[in-house]
């Protein structure tokens, strides 16, 4: 059931964001906000999966095709997911670095990808808004999601037991 | 455990090796991906039945336009591919008008070097050379030889360019006293290398104590006849192959230039090539006669993906579409859709697209030709979208330049002749073309052109 409602919820949000964007809300970049749950929070067996509902969604708002989606998302995740381990007990500082971080990231990677695979490429101006907006925002939206389905049914159980202790 | 499998996630490595494997062999994966994508649409199709806004399209007086400005860029683009001078043509030769559908395989300067066109070599039969204008462009390979040993004569014929690494060489003249290469320098053009700084190079010289004085690039280079050799009467003389680039080193003191060889640039960007044209022997009956191709269409209707970027749209049609054909609405281009599953589909506009385009700007006037260029939408705001160009030499395009914007050939989905916007050259930065699409509320039926080959 769980599942059910990962691949139901999650491609939607992308569209959710731009919908929200549209209505003159702060921009939120699914993509950085799914990499950073998918890389520290959620459970590791889990994650092909998950990554994959994840490219879908970033499919419906960006031109290149979903293979490119499941690179662009998941080797940043690749690269976060051994860090897990090292900062224990998540603080929200490292959570906002990680997001300017992957904000940065994730388009450039999506160009190199677009280059290489020779696939449409995005815009390759970095806008410094997005950047500070996902460090501003994206923490507390993890902490939301985190309680809230469907990615509460996939938190890491150890991370879930840390919260409840602390 | 979760430190072990948090350092060696196996399940995360296998599904980014699958997504190499996935982008190594397209055909295969693509079913899986059409219906993958195409079920996350479901809930915004469903959702477009109550709350789907109309696709921006352009208004009644707009569309009403593109018809005419369609006549004029196709009367405009025939008279400059058939304009090659008297003396240049074979007497009585049929010349035959075929869409480029594609421009493939690195050659000489690291361009492409083949050219895919939308007849096949059996609709061909007896043609050789392909030229523009009086631009020579290539030739025509033949089914089961050489570089088409592998291609049938129904197949979608292939052209090698003059940078193609098979290509023969060329007899060809300097025009150093501007008299149409008659009396220059001459030379022997094979195709570059692809790291050389241009498409072909020159290999040999008549007089090499004249070639090592030229210390000025952009002199015309056209072909000369010969008599004798594997090139004979098969190339006639006087046909524009480009223009020669000395490249050599600067002498800081006397402003001269020490040359090491002499390259020649075409006067064409091979992907901003929209159509070509081939001459046939007066003697070959077997070959049809010229015409473009006709598309199939099915009608569909689109609706603005809620939230998605401007441009982004849902399309729905009665049966699946291929990827990568026009969706369009009496003439004008729409987007370009990705077919899914269930009749699913995404379109993206233009101004939203982030590929390489094949356009035809038609400038106001009747003076000035149109420009087959290559694009990119570099940026968009609203419904102006800035397109960096390339293809036309700088000085052929004012700066003052203003017109419309169709499409080019785009493949075999997306024909050329698409209405996408008024047009005019950046004032700021003249490589960048500002393009204004109208766009209104109103229309929600589009046309997606499918295979033209059930069509012609």
């Amino acid at each position: 059931m769980r599942w059910f409602w990962w691949f139901g919820v999650v491609p939607q949000l992308f569209l959710l964001a731009g919908y929200l964007h549209d209505l003159g809300l702060p921009p939120v970049d699914v993509s950085v906000f799914g990499a950073l749950f998918l890389a520290w929070f959620a459970q590791v067996r889990a994650l092909p999966m998950l990554l994959l509902a994840l490219a879908i969604g970033r499919s419906l708002v960006d031109q290149a095709s979903l293979p490119v989606h499941l690179l662009v998302i998941g080797v940043p995740i690749a690269v976060l997911l051994p860090l897990r381990a090292l900062f224990v007990a998540q603080h929200w500082l490292w959570q906002a670095m990680a997001a300017s971080v992957l904000a940065v990231v994730i388009p450039k990677l999506s160009g190199l990808c677009a280059r290489i695979f020779d696939q449409p490429a995005p815009v390759g101006i970095l806008d410094p808004w997005q950047v500070f907006w996902a460090a501003s925002l994206l923490p507390p939206l993890l902490l939301v999601a985190r309680l809230s389905p469907p990615f509460r049914a996939f938190t890491e159980q150890a991370e879930q037991a840390r919260r409840v202790a602390a | 455990m979760l430190r072990k499998s948090a350092s060696f996630p196996v399940g995360l490595y296998a599904i980014l090796l699958l997504a190499l494997a996935w982008l190594t062999l397209p055909a295969l994966f693509g079913p899986v991906e059409r219906w993958l994508v195409g079920s996350a649409t479901a809930v915004p199709r469903l959702a477009s039945m109550w709350f789907g806004r109309p696709a921006r399209a352009a208004g009644r007086d707009d569309l009403g336009r593109v018809e005419e400005l369609r006549a004029e860029l196709n009367r405009r683009v025939t008279r400059q591919n058939f304009s090659a001078g008297a003396g240049v043509i074979p007497v009585a030769a049929e010349k035959l008008l075929c869409g480029v559908l594609s421009a493939s395989r690195v050659g000489g300067g690291g361009r492409m070097s083949e050219l895919l066109l939308d007849h096949s070599y059996a609709e061909l039969e007896g043609c050789d050379l392909v030229v523009k204008g009086d631009q020579l462009i290539g030739f025509l390979m033949r089914p089961g030889q050489g570089r088409a040993i592998d291609d049938l004569p129904a197949d979608p014929a292939r052209v090698m360019l003059c940078n193609h690494r098979d290509a023969p060489r060329l007899y060809a003249s300097v025009d150093e006293d501007g008299g149409g290469g008659v009396g220059g320098l001459r030379v022997v053009v094979r195709a570059g290398s692809s790291a050389d700084p241009a498409p072909m190079r020159v290999d040999l010289w008549n007089d090499p104590y004249q070639a090592a004085q030229m210390d000025e690039s952009g002199l015309l280079v056209r072909t000369r006849a010969l008599k004798y050799g594997a090139t004979a009467q098969r190339v006639p003389g006087g046909l524009l192959l480009g223009r020669a680039k000395v490249w050599g080193y600067d002498d800081q003191k006397t402003d001269d230039v020490l040359t090491i060889a002499v390259y020649v640039e075409p006067l064409f960007e091979p992907h901003a090539l929209s159509h070509v044209v081939l001459w046939r022997a007066p003697a070959v009956r077997g070959g049809r006669s010229s015409m473009m191709r006709a598309h199939r269409r099915v009608s569909g209707v689109v609706y603005d993906l809620p939230g998605a970027d401007r441009g982004r749209h849902l399309l729905v049609t009665d049966t699946g579409v291929p990827d990568g054909a026009a969706v369009t609405q009496e003439g004008m281009l729409v987007g370009v859709a990705r077919g899914l599953c269930l009749g699913s589909g995404l379109a993206t506009s233009f101004g939203a697209s982030r590929r390489r385009w094949s356009l035809l700007f038609l400038p106001d006037g009747d003076t000035l030709p149109a420009f087959e260029m290559s694009g990119v939408v570099e940026r968009a705001a609203g419904n102006v979208a800035w397109v960096r160009w390339e293809g036309p030499p700088r000085d052929q395009l004012p700066r003052s330049a203003e017109g419309h914007l169709f499409t080019g050939s785009n493949g075999r989905f997306c024909p050329s002749g698409l209405w996408i916007g008024r047009a005019r050259v950046d004032r700021l930065d003249r490589d960048l073309l500002e393009v204004r699409s109208p766009v209104t509320r109103g229309a929600r039926a589009v046309d997606v052109l499918v295979d033209p080959s059930e069509a012609r």
